[in-house]
């Protein structure tokens, strides 16, 4: 079970993901989650006890913007989520990081695939098909502009380019899925590009198509 | 239908999803939460093709050896029968894949009791109007790329006519072919009209582009879920008095239909 094991693995140690703390055994519930930036000022703030609050919570940044990568460094402050069992703590941890825990643990135990990029950008069809028509050079440049904690993202990079060439050193792809806070942390994991970053080659592959006819 | 619980299987709920309104995927959380609310499945789940999890990600949620796969989508067409197969990698009505048996049931939008949930919301937004003198629209996105993405809207408006509800006239229209919705003034012969976007979600299309089309609001406004003041019906428009609902998709019962189409699977493939 997910929900045990995720249980286990805070019993083990593990406080943090993304940018929520993992607080177990508080006074108030067996499970508290808060932004890490928060855990000097538990009393302060606002409590939540569902666990669907979580999606409210990670929707929308401080400065408004609609947070459609939830691994985005833009998670707002303020709340404390009261949960009652393991299993309402894999429903929250869900919400604020969708199969990031499920992710983890499959990497733990050896089973989790990964796609490279070229064979995702080669499955595209509809709009996105151009996109494979994207260079090697024009895929590397692009995932160190679009990836990464400094633009929207802080997975860690599973994928290569293909099966043969590595993705080129970069803040993106040297990226470890954790925040560097010192806390235990699950990782998260990106086992093949999103689709932002597909529509993204598609932009930049039109860009170069544009730029070899001018 | 009712359904008998499955207390074995996980449920997961498709949808587009959306970089630009998360308005867009509330109803599939809505759906899913109504569903695990009732205790039916071992898990439930949503999945999204613009939005996380997305479907290749979703296998790394189920933990249930049988997972049963509803597209929360209007229409058969593009999605459903090209993007979701291939991302879910299903090959049939039935998938055996990494180590999980996958069924994949028909979008909810083409399922038959849509006609009563269009029906509900049609009274429910003006529930004074006698529908002998008002014409019913069913508003669909419609693209020249897929006739199938308008054949849902069309069976839907000719069931709601031959329904016996009353209504004067029932019409499909669309945003982007024949008929118009942006002519629902000239298509409507009656001075009541009442309009039912056939989209799952408050999103761009039905909260933010429809409205401009029908004269509602003079440009594209907020997100629904952004606004402080919500539009109140009926608007004075064009001589005639028009009703204007929220997406079918947004309607409670959403959830009693994903659980019909999984009924319809099994009688149709597992009996």
């Amino acid at each position: 079970m997910i929900a045990e094991r995720l249980a286990q693995a805070v019993r083990d140690g593990i406080r943090q993901i993304g940018e929520v703390l993992i607080l177990p055994d508080t006074a108030e519930a067996p499970f508290a989650l808060c932004h890490h930036r928060d855990a000097d000022q538990l009393d302060r703030l606002e409590r939540h006890r569902s666990p669907s609050a979580a999606r409210d919570l990670s929707t929308w940044a401080e400065d408004g913007h609609y947070r459609f990568t939830k691994s985005e460094l833009s998670l707002r402050r303020g709340w404390l989520m009261l949960l009652s069992s393991a299993e309402e703590l894999r429903t929250a941890l869900d919400l604020f990081y969708p199969a990031g825990v499920g992710l983890w643990l499959a990497s733990q135990e050896g089973t989790l695939d990964v796609q490279h990029l070229r064979e995702k950008l080669d499955r595209q069809t509809g709009m996105y098909r151009f996109a494979r028509h994207l260079s090697a050079e024009g895929a590397q440049k692009l995932v160190a502009d679009v990836c990464g904690p400094a633009h929207c993202c802080v997975k860690r990079i599973l994928w290569q380019l293909d099966s043969e060439t590595p993705l080129v050193d970069s803040e993106a792809s040297r990226f470890p899925g954790h925040l560097p806070t010192g806390r235990p942390a699950i990782p998260l994991l990106c086992r093949e590009a999103c689709n932002h970053l597909v529509a993204e080659a598609r932009r930049a592959s039109k860009a170069e198509a544009d730029a070899r006819h001018a | 239908m009712p359904i008998a619980p499955k207390p074995d299987s996980a449920l997961l709920i498709v949808g587009h999803g959306s970089t630009e309104n998360p308005d867009s995927s509330t109803p599939y959380f809505d759906h899913a939460q109504e569903i695990r609310d009732r205790g039916l499945f071992a898990e439930v789940h949503c999945c999204f093709w613009k939005e996380e999890p997305s479907m290749r990600e979703a296998r790394f949620l189920i933990e249930a050896e049988e997972v049963y796969v509803v597209p929360d989508f209007i229409s058969e067409g593009y999605f459903t029968q090209d993007v979701i197969p291939r991302e879910l990698e299903l090959t049939g009505p039935t998938t055996h894949r990494h180590g999980k048996t996958w069924h994949y049931t028909l979008p909810v939008g083409v399922h038959d009791s849509m006609t009563d949930l269009l029906l509900r919301r049609a009274r429910e937004v003006a529930p004074e109007v006698d529908p002998a003198t008002t014409t019913l629209f069913i508003v669909g996105h419609g693209t020249g790329l897929n006739q199938n993405s308008t054949k849902a809207i069309k069976d839907q408006a000719t069931r709601i006519f031959e329904s016996g509800a009353g209504y004067a006239a029932v019409l499909d229209a669309y945003m982007e072919e024949q008929p118009l919705i942006a002519d629902w003034a000239t298509l409507a012969q009656t001075p009541n009209v009442v309009v039912v976007p056939f989209f799952i979600a408050d999103g761009l299309h039905s909260y933010q582009d429809i409205p401009v089309l029908l004269g509602i609001e003079p440009e594209v406004g907020p997100a629904a879920s952004q606004r402080e003041v919500f539009r109140h019906n009926p608007h004075a428009l064009r001589e005639k008095t028009l009703y204007y609902s929220s997406a079918i998709g947004t309607e409670r019962h959403m959830a009693d239909v994903i659980l019909d189409q999984i009924a319809d699977f099994d009688l149709t493939h597992r009996s």
